[in-house]
């Protein structure tokens, strides 16, 4: 049987992590091809409801990728996300789904190699978690 | 206790301290809500004033307008100044309402009421007086809940199964969601195609349940309103009262507290408020 590839989703916030992302693609940094990376214009318009929805649709882990506190362009944006995220990690928690799948990140611009690292990281980390359980349920 | 309830509610409406009580009033054998006003036959009709653990649901939202029925009434009277007869989680809801800019505290005045140690045992209440007592003996909340601790104590792929076993039984009745004193958003997400598939049931595991869970996270009051309305007794409270916990831990922040505590889904992350520095910062 082949080695389980799991499928990440990434959300990347426009100002930051998408240009990091960018910048580890022009650098030609090497990292695994399981992240589908989903643009959005600041960390903080992800609302825990999009994490629950991936996993739901069987994302196999959600990686959410801000500025460095201080620099989110939307001046406190990443602030809400970072104590959204840790509500919804609790939750997560008690309904029996794994918070390690869901990892929120800050990579900046110039960060094109820790967006790499990151990634791999995450990757290695969802690989050992196996399967995401909801995937079951919805069979 | 009633009867110092009615008393004191008489002594409000006489000297104009208020203009009208809101209070539940025996009525064909059963309670509901009503607005007892300051003429003489709403003085009259105090007789009928009453308490009750099986309603109390004086800060609940109208549907299908999705308004609050304190809201709505401050509306139609902004003058009106309402004596409310008030449980420790009613208080909490109110202030909780007055913080997130529902219903104006000024014109309200409340008669807060203690419960007594059986009716605290049987919500299972962590806080059965409120901030403010005015009538009755403040006794001790229940503290520890069994469910709980049998929640935490499974491993993650336990209570996956036990919430999919509880879940399935939703019947999206939204009951949890009406009888809810903090739900009063116009747009409800649960109501989204996007978020919740219509048609079909057990609705979405876990989303539809999550997005009550979360949105009422760091508000929840700890009433029970929604446990006791869901008709398939799903245990909703294990985890609104563990997030109430939660949010102690995490924000230091307990919810119905006090006006002047900001909710921490609003501040930034040392705590100060976001909007006022941004536009001084202008």
């Amino acid at each position: 049987m082949a080695e389980f590839e799991p499928k990440i989703l990434a959300f990347c916030c426009n100002w930051c992590s998408y240009a990091g992302a960018d910048l580890a693609g022009v650098s030609r940094l090497q990292y695994p091809p399981n992240i589908r990376i989903i643009r959005v214009m600041c960390s903080g318009r992800v609302e825990p409801e999009f994490v629950v929805k991936a996993l739901s649709l069987r994302a196999d882990g959600v990686l959410i990728l801000g500025c460095h506190i201080g620099d989110c362009h939307y001046i406190y944006g990443n602030h809400r996300t970072k104590k959204r995220m840790a509500i919804l990690e609790r939750i997560l928690g008690y309904l029996g789904i794994d918070p390690a799948r869901v990892r929120l990140e800050w990579v900046s611009a110039s960060e094109g190699a820790r967006f790499a690292e990151v990634v791999r990281q995450f990757t290695e980390e969802i690989k050992k978690l196996g399967p995401n359980p909801l995937k079951e349920v919805r069979a | 206790m009633i009867e110092s309830i009615r008393d004191l509610a008489r002594k409000w409406l006489e000297s104009k301290e208020v203009d009208a009580i809101f209070g539940l009033k025996e009525q064909d054998g059963g309670v509901a809500p009503y607005l007892f006003t300051g003429r003489v036959n709403g003085i009259s009709e105090l007789g009928k004033l009453t308490t009750s653990t099986q309603y109390r649901r004086l800060c609940y939202t109208c549907r299908p307008s999705k308004d609050n029925i304190l809201s709505l009434m401050q509306r139609r009277e902004p003058n009106m100044k309402i004596g409310i007869v008030a449980r420790g989680c009613e208080e909490r809801a109110l202030v909780e309402l007055a913080k997130r800019g529902q219903i104006d505290l000024e014109k309200i005045k409340i008669m807060g009421i203690a419960c007594s140690q059986e009716e605290a045992k049987e919500c299972k209440c962590e806080r059965p007086y409120p901030n403010n007592l005015v009538i009755g003996e403040r006794v001790e909340g229940v503290s520890g809940d069994e469910n709980i601790n049998a929640l935490l104590s499974k491993s993650l792929p336990e209570r996956l199964a036990f919430w999919r076993h509880e879940l399935s039984k939703c019947i999206k009745c939204y009951g949890c969601r009406d009888a809810c004193p903090m739900c009063f958003c116009k747009d409800c997400k649960m109501e989204q195609k996007i978020f919740t598939e219509t048609g079909s049931l057990p609705p979405e595991i876990p989303m539809f349940l999550f997005i009550r869970f979360y949105h009422i996270s760091e508000r929840c009051i700890g009433c029970g309103e929604c446990e006791k309305a869901c008709p398939v007794d799903i245990p909703l409270l294990t985890i609104f009262r563990q997030l109430r916990r939660d949010m102690k831990d995490l924000f230091d922040y307990e919810a119905g507290i006090a006006v002047e505590q900001e909710s921490p889904l609003l501040t930034t992350l040392d705590e100060s408020p976001m909007r006022k520095e941004v536009t001084s910062g202008v």
